[in-house]
């Protein structure tokens, strides 16, 4: 579904991603760990054109993301994301940030648009914070609206970008179970975390990444239990 | 009667020019000094220092410079009769009074800028507020005042050009003075505010310097601008 | 000295005349001059280069030069704009180019202000950067501008009392004629700041009014 080839990505001299392949298969959950600095983040934003490809090539569900002919937002529809900071829009309430996209950009009728937003927000358990607004909701609700907020536009593949990262540790967990059922309908994820609790029950594939490489990947049982690259066990150590 | 503008014309407006840096940093020193005192009162605990201090600000700032000018030039006179003030000496009065009142505000949003925790943990370290003003608050929140305090001083400046109307030869009335010699008000004015530009934007310049240096930046939203003036 | 302010009752209409005169100056110089200062700021940020370049120049050389000799130079251009020496229109003009300056950084900052992310969630979702403009962008900014265009509302109509060296009529005028006419200097000046204080704290009164009813949804929050 997702297959990256020897991708590059310089910002000026500094080389972020030295040469990176990669193969996302369908219903695939992956996590990608490693050290801070290592490129995850930016990998991540390779695969919806939030960041330009130096070389390479990053093919989604056979859209070319370097092909400047094809339409990003095509791909952007089929690839949803969800941000370590939320980036809810503050000045609408919370249904109105998950009909946005589906009315503007899909163009599905108010009433379609309506229906869907209520079922996800009941999915993510907050109908009734459905007419509040950002301000007043704490990080990890804001987080679950970002979550529905995604899911509205039907994407093929969801996208996490340390979404944990900057909420309290006891409201992690509301975040982690809802992206565990969103696992286990089979969607197609790839999420950069430090939550390696989460990778190891949920992810079919662990990435390690260090300095813009993926330097070891296998299943969770054989990264956490038994890495077999020195640089892996090493930052393992210092984590769990 | 009238003769053309000529390259001698701009001996008079250089003359003038002179004379608005002059007022301008001597207005600028003193409006900076009172205007410190009176944001740090603005910010005291002291609830008669705050009163006071913030009575003073929000009138010089509802009423326009001009009024003020007015007031100090021709209603001073009168409530101390027989008192006679130079020119120069009431328009550095007047621009320090509204200086003072710009400064303080400045000051204000700095010192509240700085973050509270700063005066928790100097409170905590058993400082007293004078103390603790002096070697936690005033240092930190002296360095965010430089980007809004250029602003203050390029303000001054384009204020400075009211007190034309008191007769004092700064720039602008050495522009009108040219003007009645050589009847070509356009040609003398946008040497005038060549002149003005050529101050002013020396100044920001320095200012974006500090910025380069010191990589502090003001959040243009939260400054007290003067609009055009 | 003794003060006396009886001698002011028969000019009072004068003042009030002069307080309106300023008062509409302002309303209309504000309202035109926030309108050319969004141009200002697209063509200032455009990708046209030489559209970009000028607006800079523009903006660069009305906040770096006093409203006094801006206004002299329109005041003394009217005549070969077919326009006899008429200081009402001098004031318009000079006050609306004045304002757009200042108002086009405003917006600038506003813009500026809006936090990347929201941009790029935005992206994220796959809208085209005029949507993201529209539906995200503009509220937010414009929240965050509000405090510094209502104060900019305010400075103008302080500001408007440099039209009196041009011979304006409005209150800073009045407040000289009256003072020349019965020699009450201190008695007037204090009337006139007072209406003037009087008026800008109604204004920023309205401004703090109107910012919590439009923007409820950011009550207690910083975008």
């Amino acid at each position: 579904m997702i297959f990256v080839e020897n991708l590059n990505k310089k910002y000026g001299p500094i080389h972020v991603l030295k040469g990176l392949d990669c193969h996302i298969r369908e219903r695939e959950v992956v996590c990608v760990i490693g050290p801070s600095g290592s490129g995850k983040s930016t990998f991540l934003r390779c695969m919806n054109g939030l960041e330009t490809i130096t070389s390479g090539s990053i093919v989604i569900n056979k859209h070319r993301l370097d092909d400047s002919k094809s339409d990003i937002n095509l791909v952007r529809q089929e690839a949803g994301m969800v941000f370590q900071h939320f980036n809810l829009f503050p000045h609408l309430s919370v249904i109105d940030n998950v009909m946005l996209a589906p009315l503007k950009v899909a163009k599905t009728s108010k009433a379609e648009a309506r229906a869907k937003a209520e079922t996800l927000l009941a999915k993510v358990g907050l109908e009734k914070k459905m007419n509040a607004f950002p301000g007043n909701l704490s990080g990890g609700q804001m987080q679950r609206v970002a979550i529905a907020r995604a899911l509205a536009m039907n994407p093929k593949i969801m996208l996490f970008d340390e979404p944990t990262s900057a909420l309290d540790p006891e409201i992690v967990g509301e975040v982690l179970a809802v992206m565990k059922d969103l696992a286990n309908e089979g969607m197609t994820m790839v999420v950069v975390t430090h939550e390696m609790g989460f990778a190891r029950e949920v992810a079919d594939r662990v990435l390690f990444m260090d300095e813009g490489l993926i330097v070891e990947e296998g299943t969770p049982e054989q990264i956490f239990s038994a890495p077999q690259n020195a640089r892996t066990q090493g930052f393992l150590s210092k984590v769990l | 009667m009238f003769r053309a503008f000529d390259w001698q014309d701009l001996i008079p407006l250089l003359k003038g020019a002179w004379l608005t840096i002059q007022l301008c940093a001597v207005s600028g020193v003193l409006g900076i000094i009172f205007g410190v005192i009176l944001g740090v009162a603005r910010t005291s605990p002291s609830k008669i220092a705050r009163w006071i201090s913030t009575i003073y600000i929000t009138c010089v700032r509802g009423i326009p410079i001009l009024v003020i000018i007015f007031f100090i030039f021709f209603g001073v006179p009168l409530l101390f009769p027989g008192l006679e003030l130079d020119k120069f000496v009431s328009a550095v009065i007047a621009l320090t009074c509204f200086a003072a009142a710009y400064v303080a505000e400045i000051v204000r949003g700095s010192i509240e800028s700085v973050p509270k925790g700063q005066s928790e943990a100097a409170e905590a370290l058993g400082l007293n507020y004078w103390l603790k003003l002096r070697y936690v608050i005033l240092p930190q929140a002296t360095k965010i005042m430089v980007p809004p305090g250029v602003g203050f001083i390029i303000g001054l400046v384009k204020d400075s050009s009211l007190v034309t109307v008191t007769g004092l030869i700064e720039l602008t009335h050495a522009g009108n003075i040219v003007t009645n010699l050589t009847g070509d008000p356009i040609k003398t004015f946008l040497v005038v505010a060549v002149m003005y530009f050529v101050i002013c934007y020396g100044v920001s310049l320095l200012g974006r310097l500090y910025e380069k240096r010191t990589g502090i930046h003001v959040d243009p939203l939260k400054l007290p601008e003067t609009a055009g003036v | 000295m003794a003060l006396y302010y009886g001698d002011l009752l028969p000019f009072s209409s004068l003042l009030l005349q002069g307080l309106w005169t300023a008062l509409y100056i302002t309303l209309i110089a504000m309202a035109a001059g926030s309108a050319l200062g969004v141009l200002l700021y697209l063509g200032k940020a455009g990708r046209v280069k030489l559209v970009s370049i000028l607006c800079t120049c523009y903006i660069e050389a009305i906040r770096n030069t006093p409203l006094l000799v801006q206004l002299y130079l329109i005041y003394f251009a009217l005549p070969s704009l077919g326009i006899n020496l008429n200081p009402i229109w001098a004031a318009l003009i000079g006050l609306t180019l004045n304002n757009a300056a200042y108002t086009a950084e405003i917006y600038r900052a506003g813009f500026e202000s809006v936090p990347k992310g929201l941009r790029e969630a935005g992206k994220a979702l796959g809208m085209k950067p005029a949507q993201i403009v529209r539906y995200i962008i503009l509220t937010p900014a414009t929240r965050n501008v509000f405090p510094a265009l209502t104060n900019q509302l305010i400075l103008l109509f302080l500001a408007s009392s440099i039209g009196s060296i041009i011979s304006l009529p409005e209150l800073t005028n009045a407040i000289m004629t009256v003072s020349n006419t019965t020699y009450r200097t201190i008695e007037v000046l204090t009337v006139g700041g007072l209406l003037y204080l009087g008026v800008s704290a109604l204004m920023s009164l309205a401004s703090k009014r109107a910012e919590t009813t439009l923007f409820r949804w950011a009550v207690g929050t910083h975008v």
